[in-house]
């Protein structure tokens, strides 16, 4: 089959659907039709120039949801505005922004983008809007790479402030006095890619939007708040959640688009013994392959940087031993430096790049235009994710293309063979925790560093007198004569808040090849543990790198460039200690809980495996501290199952359990898989129960182990649901996980045990569900 | 089925457990529990243990702590001749502030400031207190007034953390910070002046140096935020006496080194006997200030000086590498030098963990070589030039050209810019690139490469043999 003509999308899904060794792997194949756009005429209180500004783009009539929203904000509303990639949201923020500097330029907006690389691209597009419009408007971006001189003349003129969360906590607010120009007149403030906003950030970033808004009535002003969401379960709450006011809900989107294919693809069985399936990587670089030879702008998604990085060099492999256009394909993920990011965005927008590999850096909204496919390696975690992800191919003409690849991961099996789930199901509700005690009292302090607290004030859920007097407590805030609350410590507390992570530092990467060194990117301290330990091989660009030294004290790793055929893969053992129960209730066979546990996270060897094959080629030892966690988790006890099971069985079965368990908990719950981490223990030292844990794995939690508690019996029934729809035979990585010991009945017994827990669905009748 | 619930949601119990599993490894410097106090009483104690007043006005209350009357006579129309320094009708207001903290953001107060003025030849002081936080606005209002509108502030790092701290405490206490005239900051003087003989930038540092002041039991400035915050929280008054006495020194300080500064440097007589390297620093100043006939006269009297004399390296040498040691802002590992502008100032504070040594040539550190006379005399060079007085610039670079080093590539390119733009000639530019590029040779073999100069040397040289060319064949 030759592929390297140029061929549309649709021809080339066709060609492939044929071919009958990647057909027999689509399980399910759904055509999303057309639709045309819903118009709505321009509201008459535009300023003219805006109008006239709009024409010249040849714009004459709003999309629906774009005039709904800025009629809301029109009449002073908060909104949020929930749209699929792509659709002229942008418009649903610009022109009211426009409008109130149009009427008067004192005005001034602020814009947050939880990354830098999003606000980059809004600067351009809004710039041009105001341009075209003839109004002269500064548009400034305040990030961490905006020169210091730069930063002044920002402070005093910016009309539009261009930031992200983490600079607005910690150098805008902490320096308010600074910037009264801008809080005195803040007319609008604009929240985009709101659903990002959820988990442990979404809970600092609630806190950070309450700072914000305090300094704003301390200089009189009352913004007007504007979100922007991709398609979640929950939008409304979610605003309402996170700015701390009722906000209106538009949704119903009047954006075109063209016909779209969605197929879902489960990689073949390759040892039916163990169960395992073939990687979905390779699978994924086979589907993105035709596309990229007949010349379709093509976004492949990996879901770890090390995928990213093995997708990359695999595609760029076979691109060369075709002669394909290999130097067209790019990386894209979170360790790389904004210039490089600023580069392939670029690339991407104007043909210059054919084809992008992304973790999901790119699933934010960065504005790299359409493309004609996506293939994702894997399920990104959720519905909404998935739909995110997807949105990337999508042109308002012609025909695009997604391609869902599954792993041998349990959610992504159960994802896959249940596509109601995926195409007709509700995505997933962002959860997030403003009230968590660690997140809240950081931004107290940081808060009252700011601005001294009066008595009584509310923060959040309350008056902030109670939760004060605790920090007082430790001194760093006092209650003065005069009643208020000061800071009263020497200590800057919005540095010790990072928002991203739950640890707060970062290890910074630096390769120490060339005469001077260079910095290569940072990653976060747990992925530290297993990524750059010494004598890792660490992946950027798909060059490898060797970690001659990581010094842990210093955050710093040193590596040089090496070339080898291999990659290192870290054991992370994890031990884990309940501390408190808060709430507990009998459950069929044993006990459900929900309390507080310490997990403690240590690396101690690697593997060298060889690419492709995976085989085995040496280990090595690491040196590095354990990294605790103290966080809340969600554990039910099998009481019955004690005394009469063989213990090794029992082991096995509480595996299999956890596995299925943690499967449909990141199902039901909004679910990264990796927000929540698994514990089994045959015998309890607290307890001494058989206990299966689920602990989440952010410091404090954001509120998942308490919902688990309350959906206890859902977890039990649809485990045993995902067990017994499996057509493995005693068990496999899809459903109780890797077999421990072959010639066991993994299977079997977890069914057994989740029967002795109350499982409604018998073993028998399973294979009916679906 | 039976729920056993116990209530997680009670704040109380909340806080109690996050109380308990709290493992505080920072944690507070002063574990003191927190206690209201009354604002009158903690004025009336640090009145009483500071031999102060309490003033109270109709904003809140201050402590006022005067301070002794000192004999430090200026020529202020001689110090208005200095670069930079304040127009001799203008009355100077030296300004110090001890803060809960070293960050410029909203939650960092300014809780004593020191103020010192010239009253004739005497220099007088007072110390201004908060004694609570709620007292600010008196404090703040107190300050005003003392500051006329048209004053010159004196400060050490004023421009930097002072004053912007203070305007940020009068904008929170929703008031006009108080206009002056100038701010004469201090430590870009001794930056520029002093560099080459001083370890650090640190005001101690430069007492010991420059004023031949010598402090004994003095407070270290890390340690006065927490004796503050102590004494807020109910502890003792008395660990702060040492804090007044710090910035009591700290005011007179400023006004010593103005008496310094005057006396030995406003003046060609002062001059005469300044360190040569004092001079040279001088007259980069003189660049700044645009008035290079004044940094020409510094650079001739210290190149007419007897080099036997005083050879000018007889300085301590500064060990760019070891001072102030931070990190470079892209993350690069390497020593700034104290004096750079992107360094950090360091005046106090918990000693910094040093950054790893760069190991080997780095050019960088060529350039934080101790003046000498051929360092000077390429700053004269540059100034000849600048001047446009070519011949005699054209003079000066022919000597350096000839001697040892970088400098002799510097002037080399340097010589052949002249002769190309200045003079019209070419053909002795591309005779003065092509020493400059075999110097640069000479000096890459010795493992002292120097890219930059290397890579204007080849441009260089590709257009000058371009232009002889087509003037041999014109």
């Amino acid at each position: 089959m030759r592929t390297y003509a140029p061929a549309d999308a649709a021809t080339v899904m066709s060609r492939l659907l044929a071919e009958p060794s990647l057909a027999r792997g689509v399980v399910h194949h759904a055509v999303l039709p057309p639709h045309a756009a819903d118009y709505a005429p321009m509201s008459t209180w535009l300023d003219e120039r805006i109008v006239a500004g709009l024409a010249s783009r040849g714009i004459h009539q709003l999309y629906t949801h774009q005039a709904e929203a800025i009629e809301a904000v029109h009449r002073g509303e908060d909104v949020v505005v929930v749209t699929p990639t792509a659709s002229g949201k942008t418009l649903c923020y610009a022109l009211p922004t426009l409008q109130a500097i149009a009427q008067d330029p004192a005005a001034r907006a602020l814009f947050l983008f939880p990354t830098k690389a999003l606000g980059q691209d809004q600067v351009t597009e809004f710039g041009a809007l105001a341009a075209s419009a003839g109004l002269s408007i500064v548009t400034s971006t305040y990030d961490g790479d905006t020169p210091a001189p730069i930063r002044s003349a920002i402070r005093t003129a910016g009309q539009v402030v261009v930031t992200n969360p983490d600079m607005l906590h910690a150098a805008i607010l902490p320096h308010h006095t600074k910037w009264f120009q801008l809080f005195e007149q803040l007319r609008i403030i604009v929240i985009d890619e709101l659903h990002t906003y959820r988990g442990v950030f979404g809970g600092h970033v609630a806190n950070v939007l309450r700072r914000l808004l305090r300094i704003c009535a301390h200089y009189g002003s009352r913004p007007i708040i504007v979100c922007c969401s991709a398609t979640i379960g929950n939008p409304a709450e979610l605003a309402s959640t996170l700015t701390g006011r009722g906000v209106r809900l538009v949704d119903r989107n009047g954006a075109p688009a063209g016909e779209r294919h969605v197929l879902l693809v489960d990689p073949p069985v390759v040892e039916p013994a163990s169960g395992a399936r073939g990687s979905a990587v390779t699978l994924a670089q086979r589907w993105a392959l035709p596309f990229l030879r007949a010349g379709r702008q093509t976004i492949v998604f990996g879901r770890s940087r090390v995928a990213v990085e093995l997708l990359l060099t695999g595609l760029r492999e076979s691109l060369r031993e075709g002669h394909g256009p290999r130097t067209r394909i790019r990386g894209y993920r979170g360790g790389y430096l904004p210039t490089e990011r600023r580069a392939i965005e670029r690339g991407l927008r104007d043909g210059e790049i054919l084809g992008v590999v992304a973790t999901n850096a790119l699933e934010l909204g960065v504005d790299i235009g359409r493309l004609d496919v996506a293939v994702l390696a894997g399920y990104p975690g959720s519905v909404a994710a998935t739909w995110q992800q997807f949105g990337r191919a999508g042109r308002r003409q012609g025909t695009s293309v997604a391609v869902l690849v599954a792993s041998g991961a349990p959610v992504d099996q159960y994802v896959i063979h249940h596509p109601e789930f995926l195409l007709e199901g509700t995505p997933e509700e962002a959860r997030l925790d403003p009230d968590n005690l660690h997140v809240l009292l950081a931004h107290l302090r940081a808060a009252t560093f700011e601005l001294p607290f009066e008595p009584g004030e509310i923060f959040g859920p309350g008056p902030a007198d109670d939760l004060l007097a605790f920090l007082g407590e430790d001194g760093h805030v006092r209650q003065a004569d005069d009643g208020r609350w000061y800071w009263s410590s020497e200590n800057f507390p919005a540095s010790e808040i990072s928002l991203r992570t739950a640890a707060p530092e970062n290890v910074v990467i630096i390769d120490t090849s060339l005469d001077r060194p260079r910095v290569l990117g940072e990653v976060d301290l747990f992925s530290a543990q297993v990524l750059v330990h010494e004598r890792a091989i660490y992946l950027h660009e798909s060059i490898q790198y060797y970690v001659d030294r990581l010094a842990w004290g210093e955050r710093k790793a040193y590596v040089h460039r090496v070339d080898v055929d291999h990659y290192t893969y870290a054991n992370r053992a994890v031990t884990l200690k309940p501390l408190e129960i808060f709430a507990e209730a009998q459950a069929t066979g044993g006990q459900r809980v929900h309390g507080e546990v310490m997990v403690a996270s240590l690396v101690t060897l690697f593997k060298k495996l060889k690419f492709l094959t995976d085989e085995n080629v040496g280990w090595g030892p690491i040196d590095l501290p354990e990294l605790e966690l103290q966080t809340t988790a969600y554990w039910l006890t099998a009481e019955r199952a004690r005394d009469h099971w063989r213990r090794n069985e029992l082991d096995i079965a509480l595996v299999g359990v956890g596995r299925a368990i943690q499967t449909i908990a990141s199902v039901l719950l909004m679910g990264d898989p990796r927000d929540l981490g698994l514990v089994t223990q045959v015998r309890s030292p607290h307890a001494e129960q058989p206990t299966i844990y689920l602990y989440e794995s952010v410091p404090g939690g954001i509120g998942l182990a308490e919902r688990l508690w309350q959906r206890h019996d859902e977890l039990i029934d649809g485990a045993a649901d995902l067990i017994a729809a499996c057509g493995c035979v005693g068990g496999c990585p899809s459903c109780t996980g890797p077999r421990l010991e072959p010639g066991v009945d993994a299977r079997g017994l977890a069914l057994r045990l989740l029967g002795e827990l109350g499982a409604r669905v018998p073993a028998a009748a399973a294979g009916q569900r679906g | 089925m039976t729920i056993v619930t116990t209530a997680p949601t009670d704040l109380a119990r909340r806080l109690e457990r996050f109380r308990a599993a709290r493992a505080d490894p920072g944690g507070a410097d002063d574990p003191l529990p927190h206690r209201r106090i009354a604002a009158a009483e903690l004025a009336e104690r640090l009145a009483t243990t500071l031999d102060g007043e309490v003033v109270e006005t109709r904003t809140g209350r201050f402590v006022r702590v005067e301070g002794r009357s000192t004999e430090l006579p200026v020529d202020r129309a001689r110090l208005a001749g200095l670069p930079g320094h304040p127009p001799s009708d203008r009355p100077l207001v030296c300004l110090d502030t001890e803060t809960t903290g070293l960050a410029t953001a909203a939650g960092t107060v300014a809780f004593l400031i020191g103020l010192g003025w010239w009253d004739g030849p005497a220099f007088r002081q007072v110390q201004l207190l908060l004694p609570d936080h709620g007292e600010e606005a008196a404090l703040l209002d107190e300050l005003a007034r003392h500051l006329p509108p048209d004053a010159w502030l004196v400060t050490y790092n004023g421009r930097g953390f002072d004053w912007p701290l203070l305007v940020t405490r009068y904008r929170l206490a929703r008031r006009a910070a108080p206009v002056h005239d100038g701010h004469l900051d201090l430590l870009p003087v001794v930056r520029r002046v002093f560099r080459h003989r001083m370890d650090d930038a640190r005001l101690r540092t430069v007492e010991r140096t420059l004023l031949g002041v010598i402090r004994h039991d003095d407070v270290d400035g890390w340690e006065i935020p927490g004796r503050y915050l102590g004494f807020l929280r109910g502890g003792p008054a008395q660990p702060l006496a040492a804090v007044v006495r710090h910035n009591d020194e700290d005011v007179r300080s400023l006004a010593r080194l103005i008496v310094m500064l005057d006396a030995g440097y406003a003046s060609a007589d002062g001059r005469r006997s300044a360190p040569s390297g004092d001079l040279a620093g001088l007259a980069r100043a003189f660049v700044r200030a645009r008035r290079p006939e004044a940094a020409l006269a510094c650079l001739d009297e210290v190149l007419a000086r007897d080099e036997e004399r005083e050879p000018v390296s007889e300085w301590v040498t500064p060990d760019a590498g070891q001072a102030s040691a931070d990190e470079d802002p892209d993350g690069n590992s390497g020593a700034v030098p104290w004096w750079s502008p992107r360094a950090r100032p360091h005046f106090g504070g918990r000693p910094r963990p040093a950054a790893d040594r760069v190991v080997g040539w780095d050019r960088r550190l060529a350039a934080a070589t101790p003046w000498d006379r051929q360092r000077i005399a390429t700053d004269r060079a540059h100034l000849l030039r600048r001047l446009g007085r070519t011949s005699d610039a054209e003079q000066a670079w022919a000597a350096l050209a000839v001697g040892p080093g970088r400098t002799a590539i510097v002037a080399s390119i340097e010589l052949a810019k002249l002769h190309e733009h200045k003079l019209g000639r070419p053909d002795l530019a591309l005779g003065s690139a092509l020493r400059g590029r075999a110097l640069a040779e000479r000096r890459r073999q010795l493992g002292m490469p120097e890219p930059a100069l290397e890579a204007d040397l080849r441009s260089r040289l590709v257009r000058l043999r371009r232009r002889t060319a087509g003037s041999t064949l014109g």
